[in-house]
């Protein structure tokens, strides 16, 4: 836990309010963000991202299962967090679980979209192998291994840069299979297909301090949080998903500004993620 | 099953007596007071260090020495199959209990009385010797927090297969079912402070495969000597001195 002085509470709360923080950055500025792709080569995708002191790590396996007979025609999607107590003490035992459980449920709402799978940022009909019998489970594993705030906008760079790295092996099913005969499949592990992942969005985390709210808080920041907005928006410019954090009431004209600021800061937030990407995988591909 | 093939080959193109490729990194979790990184071949583990602090629950405070604890856990994707275990399951439990024992024993704690070390350790990639693994990653961790130690522990494995003494088993050799012996040492005092073994063994092998993983721990603490010798200097150098 972040124990601070009254003074220290003071500079804080004062930086945020002159716009130059602790760190010397401006309150709309993100530290730099390292990506690495490739890390779990047991995974069929997988990115670590750093941020200042914040390190994650997401892995994508795609296993076969059965579609939901509601859904015949899309495949499933989860994402589960865990808290690794390397982090931070507190996460020992089960300790993490209700943070781990928080940002599971915050990442699925702003990657995963609605219950019918509509608008989500992974095109799930992509992953039906065949109709209503086939389909690939897409499990999405994020651990926090060092923290320090935002940990949720961290998480969400690596799953994209994660789906990005992954590549689901070409399946040939056996032609014969007829009637509610499971048909016979051969996975190929030489062929992979690459997903499209320029629809999933981003998530910028608005964390509000005094009158104002800051991108990219660090864990001493966070401690001062009135509130904390995540907004996740994608290349369109759309707004994917929403979560509130943190119990002080908020105005509903501010959430409609933060929302036009985390939309102005997600292009650019777009923009260096795409570039790290590409570098990682560029790098990766030599090596 | 062969697992050694005619020429002296195993499965993943080693000799019986090479070791995989370890790497290690020191300072690789900025918030803990130390971690490390430590790999061997596609094993890779983090440790994180915290301590010596003040004793969090007040029943366990030891009021001669430091209170020493630790807790191994497993990432969901680091085995080849995805799997979910809830936390504190049994084979965890007593690898946290194997690591704390180990490294309580080096660790000087008669200086720290009324003191708390936790010790944290991750599993991110699985491929056989998570144990020793982690023991080494939990020794380099310790060190880089300055925790007075007795000595380095290190650890390795050592297996016997179709009549020949492996050193450090990966995942396929270890599910093999042959005996497969986690030893670990204190290099300078030369002495052992875990050794686990099961399955079976004549006694006279037993000792061929013991020397060979004494020769592995060696190795691995010479390299973790030298790396940390390095970091010292980096660190010497940083302050301008």
């Amino acid at each position: 836990m972040v124990g601070l002085s009254v003074g220290e509470k003071h500079f804080i709360q004062g930086g945020v309010a002159q716009d130059l923080r602790c760190d010397g950055r401006k309150r709309l500025t993100y530290r730099p963000i390292y990506l690495e792709t490739g890390v779990i080569p047991q995974a069929n995708g997988s990115a670590r991202v750093r941020m200042g002191a914040t390190e994650v790590i997401a892995s994508v396996k795609a296993e076969l299962g059965r579609p939901t007979p509601l859904q015949p025609d899309k495949g499933k999607v989860s994402i589960y967090v865990d808290c690794s107590p390397t982090a931070e003490p507190a996460f020992e035992g089960r300790g993490g679980d209700e943070l781990s459980t928080e940002l599971s449920t915050a990442l699925q709402c702003c990657l995963l979209g609605g219950k019918s799978g509509a608008g989500a940022g992974i095109d799930l009909s992509s992953l039906i192998v065949v109709e209503g019998k086939i389909c690939w489970d897409l499990y999405i594993d994020g651990l926090v291994v060092s923290s320090d705030g935002n940990l949720l906008d961290a998480l969400g760079a690596a799953i994209k840069a994660a789906l990005s790295n992954t590549g689901i092996p070409k399946v040939n099913v056996a032609a014969s299979a007829s009637g509610d005969e499971q048909p016979e499949v051969d996975v190929s592990d030489e062929e992979f297909l690459q997903f499209d992942t320029s629809g999933i969005p981003v998530i910028v985390t608005l964390t509000k301090i005094g009158r104002h709210y800051v991108v990219d808080a660090t864990s001493e920041e966070e401690s001062q949080m009135s509130s904390a907005v995540s907004i996740s928006v994608n290349r369109k410019g759309h707004i994917c998903g929403l979560t509130k954090r943190g119990g002080a009431g908020l105005d509903p004209s501010i959430i409609l500004d933060m929302v036009s600021v985390a939309k102005h800061v997600s292009e650019q937030l777009l923009e260096k993620l795409d570039s790290e990407i590409a570098a990682a995988e560029a790098d990766e591909g030599e090596s | 099953m062969e697992y050694v093939s005619p020429e002296g080959l195993r499965l993943d193109g080693r000799r019986p007596m090479e070791m995989r490729q370890i790497r290690a990194e020191i300072g690789t979790i900025m918030k803990a007071d130390g971690s490390a990184v430590f790999e061997m071949g596609n094993t890779k583990v983090v440790a994180a260090v915290y301590g010596p602090r003040e004793v969090q629950n007040r029943g366990q405070q030891i009021s001669d020495k430091a209170l020493v604890r630790c807790e191994y856990s497993m990432a969901n994707f680091s085995t080849g199959d995805r799997m979910r275990k809830p936390k504190g399951d049994r084979r965890s439990t007593e690898i946290s209990l194997v690591i704390r024992q180990t490294m309580e024993e080096s660790i000087l704690t008669h200086l720290m009385p009324r003191s708390q070390i936790d010790i944290y350790v991750q599993v991110l990639q699985a491929d056989g010797g998570t144990r020793s693994a982690c023991i080494n990653a939990a020794t380099l961790a310790l060190a880089d927090a300055g925790i007075p130690m007795r000595d380095l522990v290190t650890s390795c494995s050592a297996g016997y297969l179709n009549s020949t003494p492996l050193l450090d088993l990966n995942y396929v050799e270890d599910s093999a079912g042959g005996p497969d012996v986690t030893l670990g040492i204190l290099p300078k005092l030369d002495k052992v402070t875990l050794l686990q073994m099961d399955s079976k063994l004549p006694i006279d092998i037993f000792e061929n495969v013991m020397q060979l993983a004494t020769e592995g721990c060696k190795a691995v603490a010479n390299y973790i000597r030298e790396l940390l010798l390095e970091n010292t200097k980096e660190l010497e150098y940083r302050r301008g001195v």
